[in-house]
């Protein structure tokens, strides 16, 4: 029999990325398939950190979810807390006073800081500069405390209540946080432009990982990457929840669309979070109690439903609650940013070299117990039709 | 519903006939879906499927509400249209059981553990027993 067809395959790579990598520093598998150095697909599998926690929600009271949805996240934890209070007091009909809007402005805002330092902390170490990746998780600690100094805690603060806050602050506070936003300042503005000017950390970031503004908001991806690629948009601005409609600040928007500028949107954030903590602390309103009587709050529940946003330091997080009128909620949905932001991202990394595939996933801030959930699939769109040889071995 | 978002009560078969006109008169980057929430009523039979769709430039949220019967779950699949829609149609498939015509990504053990999956339990329907 004459040969008339040859079949030629191209040697494909399969390497998995995960889920326990040491450039990554949460349990997330990419499954990546290379040609020579070249990435042609990419599986992101996920759902090794599944809790199950809107059931677990579910069979809960409203109060005592307040503190499950503070743990779904470590980092962002008060903007869990913050999305899913404001959506009980709106099915509750229960409005916290000015001081204690302003005050879980400011526990959000020091939160958006030091998860924008973090992150870019994990940039410079993936780049290959631990020094600097040290240095500043030095200067984050200086927010921590902060932090503590505000909610009582480090990290997991569970601040915020139904009615207000768990914690007022006095003026000896109010000074010590004011120290440490100046104190930080100079260093987060020194990192940003070691990130403007190191040759190193512009060759590894510029023009890598481009997300065009069409592939944003058809792929729904929310927060820094979305502003990284000249989408106006931003949760604070648009809602105007807590006293973002009081506090001036503008957007921060570029227009690059790489891995570079998102990393960038993060640093100029963290200096207009710096200018909101400020501005927070020198008018905070006397209007009355920050910290209401726990046991005088509303125990029945009205039926009622609420979908609530909030600008997360990682995008926008939103939160469904339905209220049948019983003490537990009858329903409740989180869809945390990471969820858009890594798993619908699969084509991001089409077309790059497999060195960049950790670069352009750290630009995304990828929280894996905040998305918590999923295997995914294939998102090789335009990718070429290879055929791996081992699927060609499993048909024989 | 709160707060201020406006919930428009569609019927499945023009799901995506409203939001093929939504791509065509604010384009590609005039809006984003935000997220699809499934929620069971048994007592009223059905399953409530909201489109949850956010209007670029005010951000303004606007939801699709959707009903189908609970016997028969089957709704037309959006991701041809909104790619973004995958996270959400395929977490309702395995949390609920509702199936997305023509998505071929849907499957079991996408998210609940797979020895849950394998009972064909799925544990946000009021009737699991999870």
């Amino acid at each position: 029999m004459a040969v008339d067809k040859i079949i030629e395959v191209p040697l494909v790579l399969e390497i998995p990325v995960g889920p326990q990598h040491p450039a990554l520093h949460e349990p997330l598998l990419l499954k990546v398939y290379a040609e020579g150095e070249e990435i042609v697909k990419v599986e992101i599998n996920t759902g090794y950190n599944h809790r199950g926690i809107e059931k677990l929600c579910e069979k809960r009271s409203f109060y005592k979810d307040i503190f499950l949805v503070g743990r779904v996240c470590g980092i962002c934890n008060t903007v869990h807390a913050d999305c899913f209070v404001r959506a009980v007091e709106e099915i509750l009909g229960v409005t916290p006073s000015d001081r204690a809007r302003y005050l879980r402005t400011l526990a959000q805002e020091l939160e958006r800081i030091h998860s924008h330092m973090l992150i870019n902390a994990v940039m410079a170490e993936i780049v290959g500069y631990e020094t600097l990746f040290m240095l500043i998780m030095r200067d984050r600690e200086l927010i921590m405390k902060a932090k503590e100094i505000l909610t009582g805690c480090r990290v997991l603060a569970d601040y915020i209540m139904v009615g207000g806050v768990r914690r007022d602050i006095d003026d000896a506070k109010k000074e010590k946080i004011l120290k440490i936003l100046d104190k930080i300042e100079p260093k987060i503005k020194y990192y940003m432009k070691v990130f403007e000017e190191d040759v190193t950390i512009t060759k590894r970031l510029v023009d890598v990982g481009i997300i065009e503004p069409k592939d944003v908001t058809l792929h729904s991806l929310v927060g820094p990457i979305a502003r990284a690629s000249n989408i106006h948009i931003d949760v604070r601005k648009s809602d105007k929840y807590d006293a973002y409609g009081e506090v001036p600040f503008e957007i921060v928007v570029r227009k690059e669309k790489d891995s570079w500028a998102r990393m960038m949107v993060r640093w100029e954030e963290a200096l207009v979070s710096l200018e909101i903590c400020k501005y927070i602390l020198e008018n905070l309103p006397n209007d009355g109690k920050a910290v209401p009587d726990e046991r005088r709050l509303p125990r029945r529940f009205p039926p009622g439903e609420t979908f609530t946003r909030v600008e997360a330091p990682r995008g926008e997080l939103t939160y469904y609650v339905k209220s049948d009128g019983k003490p537990n909620p009858y329903r409740v949905k989180i869809r945390t940013p990471s969820y858009n932001n890594i798993i619908n991202t699969g084509f991001v990394y089409l077309e790059h070299s497999i060195a960049d595939l950790p670069v352009i996933l750290v630009s995304f801030d990828p929280c894996i117990s905040c998305m918590e959930r999923v295997v995914v699939i294939d998102l090789a769109e335009g990718s070429r039709k290879l055929v791996p040889l081992k699927k060609l071995a499993s048909k024989g | 519903m709160k707060p201020d978002r406006i919930v428009i009560e569609i019927s499945s078969e023009n799901l995506r006939k409203i939001i093929g006109l939504l791509k065509e008169k604010l384009g590609d980057e005039g809006f984003y879906l935000n997220t699809i929430v499934g929620t069971d009523y048994p007592s009223d039979k059905l399953f409530q499927i909201d489109y949850y769709i956010t209007l670029i430039p005010d951000e303004q949220t606007i939801v699709l509400r959707v009903k189908i019967p609970r016997e028969e779950p089957v709704i037309d699949s959006i991701l041809d249209l909104v790619p973004g829609a995958l996270p959400g149609e395929c977490e309702a498939h395995d949390l609920l059981g509702i199936v997305f015509r023509g998505n071929k990504y849907l499957k079991r053990g996408f998210f609940v553990p797979i020895e849950v999956a394998e009972k064909g339990i799925y544990p946000l329907r009021k009737d699991s027993g999870v």
